[in-house]
C-alpha cells in the first residue's frame, strides 16, 4: 500500500477516503490485465501533463475536434495513439465519439488495453480533482511494480450495448472475480467490466467518493456530511459542464 | 438522481439550473455555493475554487467541504468512463430518468451533438 497521499493536508480526510486513495495509487503501479505497471504509471503521468497541452487547448476551442490535426505535447513515454486517448479523455470528454473510439481499435489497439487505459485515466482524474478541490498538491505516484499483465479476457464480454465490450450482469463467471452486487447494476457500473480488476479498482475509489453501491438508490438518506440533494446538485452540475448525463 | 433525492427530501429545484447555471431559488441548502464550487473545479479555476472552498468551510464546516470536493471529483471520473466507453444512458438513475425530462432540460442535446 502507498503512504498517506496527502501528508500535509490541513483537512481531516475521512479514513475510508484516504485508504481508497492509498489503494488507488498502489493499484496504478501494479501490473494490470493488459498493461504493465510502468505503462499504467506513464498513463497517470500523462493525465497530469495533458492539462497543459497547447494542442488540447486548440482542439477544445475548435467547432469539431475531428477536423484538426495537431500534435499533442506529451512526456514521450506513450505511443501517439495512447497520448491521443489520454489527452482527449482528460481535456474534451464530452465530444468523444464511437468513430473515434473504434478507430483506435481498428488501428490495432486491443479493446482490453483501451478499457484499462480509461480506468487508469478515470482513477487519476478523481484523485487529482479531489486534491485540486481542496487546494492540495497531487499525490506522488509510486514506482511501478514489476510483473506481466495477466491478459485475462472474461468469456462473457461482448460488444453490444456500448462502444466496447462489457460483461452484462448474469454473464460473469467465477474466474472474473466479483463484478456485480446486483443484477440491476446500471451501465455506469458495467462500463469497465471487460477488465474486471480495473472495474474493481475504479469502484473502490469512486464508491468512497460518492456513495457505496447499496446507498446509491437510497434517496432519502445520505452517508456523507452533506445531504443527498446537495450531493446530487454537485454531481449534476459537474456532469452537465462535461456535457454528460451521468 | 437529483430529482429523486430532491423529491425524497421534499426540496424543490428547477432542473434547468443544472444545464444553465444557478438562477432560481431552491430550498436545497447552500445550492448556489455548491454549484459554484463544482463549476470552479470543473474549469480548474484556482482562485474561484479557493474562494468557494473558504466559504464552504465557514458556512458548512470541514467534513462537508471535504465531501463536496470528493463528490465533485467522483464525477470527473464518472463522466470520462461514460463518454469514453460509450455506454448508453438508458437506465441511468436506476431507470428513473425519462426521455421527456432529458429533452426538457437540454441533456439530449449533448447526445445529439455527440452522435452528429
Amino acid at each position: 500500500m502507498a503512504d498517506n497521499p496527502y501528508p500535509n493536508s490541513p483537512y481531516d480526510i475521512r479514513s475510508d477516503l484516504s485508504s481508497a486513495h492509498e489503494a488507488a495509487l498502489a493499484g496504478i503501479a501494479r501490473p494490470g490485465t493488459w498493461l504493465t505497471g510502468e505503462q499504467r504509471v506513464w498513463i497517470a503521468e500523462e493525465v497530469r501533463n495533458a492539462r497543459n497541452c497547447p494542442a488540447c487547448a486548440e482542439l477544445k476551442k475548435a467547432l469539431s475536434p475531428d477536423h484538426l490535426s495537431l500534435e499533442h505535447t506529451s512526456l514521450g513515454n506513450l505511443t501517439p495513439a495512447e497520448v491521443e486517448i489520454v489527452h482527449r479523455v482528460v481535456t474534451d470528454p464530452g465530444r468523444l465519439s464511437e468513430r473515434w473510439c473504434r478507430g483506435h481499435i481498428d488501428d490495432g489497439m486491443l479493446e482490453g488495453e483501451f478499457v484499462e487505459m480509461i480506468g487508469v485515466i478515470a482513477v487519476t482524474m478523481i484523485m487529482d480533482t479531489f486534491a485540486f478541490g481542496l487546494g492540495l498538491p497531487v499525490a506522488v505516484l509510486p514506482e511501478p511494480a514489476a510483473g506481466e499483465p495477466s491478459r485475462y479476457l472474461p468469456p462473457g464480454a461482448r460488444r453490444e450495448a456500448a462502444w466496447l465490450p462489457i460483461v452484462e450482469p448474469g454473464d460473469e463467471v467465477p474466474e472474473d472475480g466479483p463484478l456485480y452486487a446486483t443484477p440491476t447494476a446500471g451501465y455506469i457500473q458495467r462500463a469497465l467490466s471487460m477488465v474486471p480488476q480495473s472495474k474493481r479498482d475504479y469502484w473502490n475509489l469512486a464508491g468512497a467518493h460518492y456513495l457505496e453501491g447499496g446507498q446509491v438508490y437510497d434517496f432519502g438518506n445520505s452517508a456523507r456530511a452533506i445531504s443527498r440533494p446537495q450531493i446530487e446538485i454537485i454531481a449534476a452540475r459537474t456532469s452537465a459542464l462535461h456535457q454528460c448525463l451521468y | 438522481m437529483l430529482r429523486e433525492s430532491s423529491n425524497a427530501a421534499d426540496n424543490e429545484i428547477d432542473l434547468h439550473d443544472i444545464t444553465e447555471g444557478y438562477r432560481h431559488d431552491t430550498d436545497i441548502e447552500h445550492a448556489e455555493l455548491l454549484m459554484g464550487f463544482a463549476e470552479a473545479v470543473a474549469r480548474r479555476d484556482e482562485n474561484g475554487t479557493s474562494a468557494h472552498r473558504q466559504k464552504m468551510l465557514e458556512l458548512m464546516g470541514e467534513p462537508a467541504t471535504v465531501d463536496a470536493a470528493a463528490i465533485a471529483a467522483a464525477f470527473h471520473g464518472f463522466v470520462r468512463l461514460a463518454d469514453a466507453i460509450g455506454i448508453p444512458y438508458e437506465g441511468a438513475a436506476g431507470g428513473t430518468d425519462s426521455t421527456e425530462l432529458r429533452d426538457e432540460i437540454g441533456i439530449s442535446d449533448f447526445y445529439r451533438a455527440q452522435n452528429a
